[in-house]
């Protein structure tokens, strides 16, 4: 049976994917970008939370191969939405949407390989 | 003139934020632990990684009207993952492991050759954009 940090993974992947795919979708149709979907992103910083937490786990025992790259996984999986969200910030246009949809895909991307470099 | 709130250059900014973030970390980490495994390829990264934070900056001032900058560094940025895609192809032994631009940004997902390609798609239309504002006012 996988790790806890690895079946979080799998969730974070899964969900990072979705909110991709809707903020893409709504970038498509147009309009101002929905409520729904900000708060649908941090729902996806809590979940990179708790995979952070998670990942601390490594440090236990041999600890990962480089810790320094994991490291920098670690923290970049946590910063990324917050930054994304800053800079659009008082812009609900279409374009926000796309931006969201961007650093869905960053996280989606930087958890992988947070999870392949334990 | 003041930066637009919305329009594409706010993802071409969250893109080149995270690649000056993906590029800079891995030079970094790569230049300060494992110098000697390919140290052509490791500052070549951090090369691109100060390219994306140039690029960062060229698109947010063109996106407020100054558009000088962008269309020299957007140029060198497209240059620089060319010249350096050809040369991990035809000069492999320079590259033991590879860079940010290593076979044109295979490493990820070729969005490296497609930023710059954007980025003046987008220049294009900025300044096709201000022409039409000069001649109106």
């Amino acid at each position: 049976m996988p790790s806890v940090s690895t079946q979080i993974t799998y969730i974070v992947v899964g969900y990072a994917a979705l909110v991709a795919v809707l903020a893409a979708v709504a970038a498509v149709r147009g309009g101002e970008r929905p409520r729904w979907l900000d708060q649908m992103v941090w729902m996806l910083e809590l979940l990179l939370g708790f995979r952070a937490l998670a990942g601390l786990s490594a440090f236990s025992g041999d600890g990962p191969d480089s810790t320094s790259t994991y490291v920098g996984y670690l923290l970049a999986s946590v910063c990324v939405l917050p930054i994304a969200m800053k800079s659009i910030e008082g812009d609900r246009a279409v374009w926000s949407s796309a931006v969201v949809a961007v650093a869905a895909i960053a996280v989606g991307v930087l958890v992988v390989r947070l999870e392949m470099t334990a | 003139m003041s930066a637009p709130r919305s329009g594409p250059h706010k993802v071409l900014l969250a893109l080149y934020a995270l690649f000056t973030l993906a590029a800079g970390a891995r030079a970094l980490v790569q230049l300060t632990t494992q110098y000697d495994d390919a140290p052509v390829a490791y500052w070549l990264s951090l090369v691109a990684a100060v390219t994306y934070a140039l690029g960062w900056y060229a698109i947010r001032s063109a996106s407020e009207g100054r558009t000088a900058f962008a269309s020299v560094m957007l140029w060198v940025e497209l240059a620089g993952v060319l010249i350096v895609g050809v040369l991990s192809l035809v000069k492999d032994e320079w590259f033991p492991e590879p860079s940010v631009w290593s076979d044109f940004g295979i490493g990820y997902g070729f969005v490296p050759l497609a930023l710059p390609i954007a980025g003046l798609l987008w220049l294009r239309r900025q300044k096709a954009a201000e022409v039409q504002a000069d001649d109106r006012s």
